[in-house]
């Protein structure tokens, strides 16, 4: 029985590299390779950043005979991935899936619906720890001598804490999962939950190579610090070195937790799965609504998606809190590290505000909203495909939102920075003028590929709003197009100044921009029409 | 005030419907029954607006749904077999989202909407979140969602699934009372006796095609509509 569920949530989990969701049909071998290839290149990209980090704290620990404490601080920082990249997803994974009904109805343990749709967090929680992990298994393996017991010891350790995310990811879902039970305003409190978490997890990401420093200087007190306080991350450390006993403590604890933490879960999951109706009756009051044209009611039902999926808000809008957050940061600190730059490198100051628009874009391309929007009509298309509206202004709805949560932000924190770095009147408005166009280009590029790549036969949202390509390809594309402009103002850097690339920069985007949207406006209302 | 004009629609190797035509008149309750997969849910989507044909057309009191969809769809409401509404809006919300795209007003819409929950006896829940909703619930709101704009045609895709007793004959007699004001329904059932006392045309489509068509008089004679029903599907197309 588990193994027919398993298989289920397998093919669920992978079903995106395998089969086309618009036809039905199986992938061209050439898209399946195709897709793998983008995936294992965002895992090389990613994991190139934490092969630096791990390079820079191996060789000085190791040398003080303190491998085992690179080893237990690159775990940590796997582990908070892990749970990072998880968590989010968790709640709805394990508790929301559209099958609920169907899989309940059936004669299975429901201990073991749970266990099968934790196959699904354990697999993403790993995906990210791995991210951490096999570059700082590279690098460990490189400068720590190792023995045969050591190299299989050091694999089981990440392999045990694989298990630790997903109780951690299992334990974070329960508790929002009993939170939101109770509360009225669900969605919004996991979004606030989510944000002090990712809060917490950035403020520790952006000093990470402060702290290195200082878990090197202080190697002493930080060591004494992991065997006194987080006992299990030290004998992990000591685990990964060969020492029989440390992967035992080390096991045993994992299993016990794991145990623990489903004891738990298993009991309370069939009373959580089915907690729907607990919220208390709102009682309808009869009102007179006014009016609203075609454009407005559109975009309120797109608004009022998106304001109810906890999960939509935190993996396609992060950019709408981060780049405010930006703002401040440069209101805040902004002077200080020009005064720093121009002490140091002179010559950097030329590109600063090279260095502004890229930022802001970089946190422009976090916000991809409309590129699951199509896919997540679902089975409710129908509605809209049957009602006398011009397909146009559907897409446009949803890119309406996108650029409702995305410009505002991006030209305050253009604006913040502008003001802070003391750049020019025309360069300030240039670079507002780029983060406008980037979300415009963001948000039209997400329509197209959603509308080329939908899904309307997801069991949980989470498909069409993690797991999808189009949401990868949009996300990262809009990195890669930062990429690319850097590299060619590297190319023309002796051509043009800094102010007349970023006008070059501008009309690009905008063009792009322009082009997106005008094929969403006619083919991809064709498009939309005929799915 | 519906006309099918040789529509046929084929998925891949597959011809679901084949050559259908029909004609629904205004003041009529046109039935469409057939087996299972015999082709109806594809006809009444094509009729919706909601499928485009391979081939034939569709006409909307006089305008063609492939080249005016727009109008065509302003006189139409369409409830498919699975009310798969919008789970993140209330249903007040949703009743007025579909008042706004309609152009519904103000006033029109708050006594309708008024008039047609209290007969569902669903105006106390409007105020809930759809999720909450039991598939009769869900019903019953894309029934008053229909209604809201007044259309000349309703195309209903198995609308008596989940409703209970009550609901239904209220969904029974407001489909009469709109055929008497000169609308037009065209809905597909399984439930023959249903089809029998509401109907005043029936078409029975098998394997894609159609098969008999007319009055329910012309189709069943003396005999019930089970029986006729049961005969055709015996007989090879």
């Amino acid at each position: 029985m588990f193994k027919t569920l398993l298989k289920k949530q397998m093919y669920e989990f992978f079903a995106g590299f395998f089969i086309d969701k618009k036809t039905g049909k199986s992938r061209a071998k050439n898209g399946v390779i195709g897709y793998i290839v983008i995936y294992i290149f965002l895992f090389v990209m990613l994991g190139v950043v934490f092969f630096n980090s791990a390079a820079t704290l191996c060789a000085p620990l190791s040398e003080m005979g303190l491998s085992w404490l690179y080893f237990a601080i690159m775990s940590l920082i796997g582990l908070a991935l892990g749970v990072f990249g998880s968590v989010f997803n968790t709640f709805s994974a394990l508790y929301k899936a559209k099958d609920n009904d169907i899989l309940l109805s059936m004669p299975i343990p429901p201990r073991m619906i749970l266990f099968s749709r934790m196959t699904g967090t354990w697999i993403m929680g790993t995906a990210y720890e791995l991210i951490v992990m096999v570059p700082a298994l590279i690098v460990y393996y490189i400068n720590v001598k190792q023995t045969a017991l050591s190299v299989v010891f050091s694999v089981l350790a990440v392999l045990d804490m694989s298990v630790t995310v997903l109780v951690l990811s299992c334990a974070l879902g329960w508790v929002v999962a009993l939170i939101s039970g109770k509360r009225k305003n669900k969605s919004i409190a996991t979004v606030i939950l989510s944000l002090v978490f990712l809060a917490c997890y950035y403020i520790v990401y952006m000093r990470a190579y402060e702290y290195i420093g200082m878990v090197i200087q202080n190697a002493d007190k930080v060591s004494s610090f992991f065997k006194t306080y987080i006992f299990l991350i030290y004998q992990l450390g000591m685990a990964a070195e060969g020492k029989v006993l440390s992967m035992l403590i080390v096991t045993v604890f994992t299993a016990a937790a794991f145990a623990d933490v489903m004891v738990v879960m298993s009991r309370t999951f069939i009373k959580i799965t089915t907690n729907e109706k607990a919220a208390a009756k709102i009682v309808y009051k009869e009102k007179t609504a006014s009016r609203k044209s075609e454009s407005t009611a559109l975009l309120k039902k797109e608004f009022a998606k998106f304001f109810s999926s906890p999960n939509y808000m935190l993996n396609c809008a992060l950019g709408t809190v981060m780049m405010p957050a930006l703002g401040i940061i440069s209101l805040i600190k902004g002077e200080q590290l020009v005064e720093k730059l121009s002490t140091a490198a002179p010559e950097l100051g030329n590109i600063l505000p090279l260095a502004a628009a890229a930022s802001v874009c970089m946190l422009t391309s976090m916000n991809d909203i409309t590129a699951p929007s199509v896919s997540l009509e679902g089975k409710s298309l129908w509605i809209i495909r049957s009602y006398p509206v011009d397909m146009k202004k559907v897409l446009f709805a949803k890119l309406k939102v996108h650029l409702i949560m995305t410009v505002i932000p991006g030209v305050f924190a253009s604006a913040c920075i502008g003001a802070s770095m003391k750049l020019g009147i025309a360069e300030s408005v240039i670079i507002c003028l780029i983060s406008a166009a980037f979300a415009v280009l963001n948000g039209s590029f997400g329509l197209f590929i959603n509308l080329k790549k939908p899904n309307f036969t997801w069991t949980n949202e989470i498909a069409p709003i993690k797991q999808s390509a189009g949401v990868v390809i949009t996300l990262f594309g809009g990195w890669g197009v930062i990429v690319v402009l850097a590299a060619l103002y590297l190319l023309l850097n002796t051509l043009v100044s800094p102010l007349i690339f970023l006008i070059i920069c501008l009309a690009v985007l905008s063009a792009a921009a322009a082009g997106f949207t005008l094929w969403v406006a006619k083919k991809g209302s064709v498009i939309l029409n005929n799915l | 005030m519906l006309e099918i004009r040789n529509y046929s629609k084929i998925y891949g190797d597959k011809k679901a419907v084949d050559n259908l035509s029909l004609n629904i008149q205004p003041g009529e309750i046109y039935g469409f029954i057939g087996h299972n997969g015999a082709g109806k849910t594809t006809t009444l989507k094509a009729c919706a607006g909601v499928l485009m044909p391979t081939s034939g057309e569709i006409f909307v009191d006089g305008m063609s749904m492939l080249s005016s969809p727009i109008e065509c769809k302003k006189k139409i409401a369409y409830i498919p077999d699975n009310p798969d509404l919008y789970d993140y809006m209330s249903g007040i919300k949703y009743l007025n989202f579909t008042a706004d795209i309609f152009g519904v007003s103000a006033g029109e819409r708050k006594e309708r909407i008024k008039k047609y929950s209290d007969m569902f006896e669903l105006t106390a829940d409007l105020a809930q979140p759809i999720s909450s909703y039991s598939h009769g619930m869900k019903q019953k709101l894309a029934v008053i969602s229909a209604w809201l704009h007044e259309p000349k045609l309703i195309i209903m895709d198995e609308p008596f699934v989940g409703l209970d007793p009550k609901a239904a004959h209220t969904l029974k007699t407001m489909m009469r009372e709109l055929c008497d004001r000169g609308g037009a329904i065209f809905f597909s059932t399984h439930v023959l006796e249903v089809a029998e006392k509401l109907c005043d045309k029936i078409a029975i489509i098998k394997s894609g095609a159609l098969i008999k068509s007319g009055t329910m008089e012309e189709v069943k004679g003396d005999e019930t509509l089970e029986d006729v029903f049961l005969e055709l599907e015996d007989r090879d197309v």
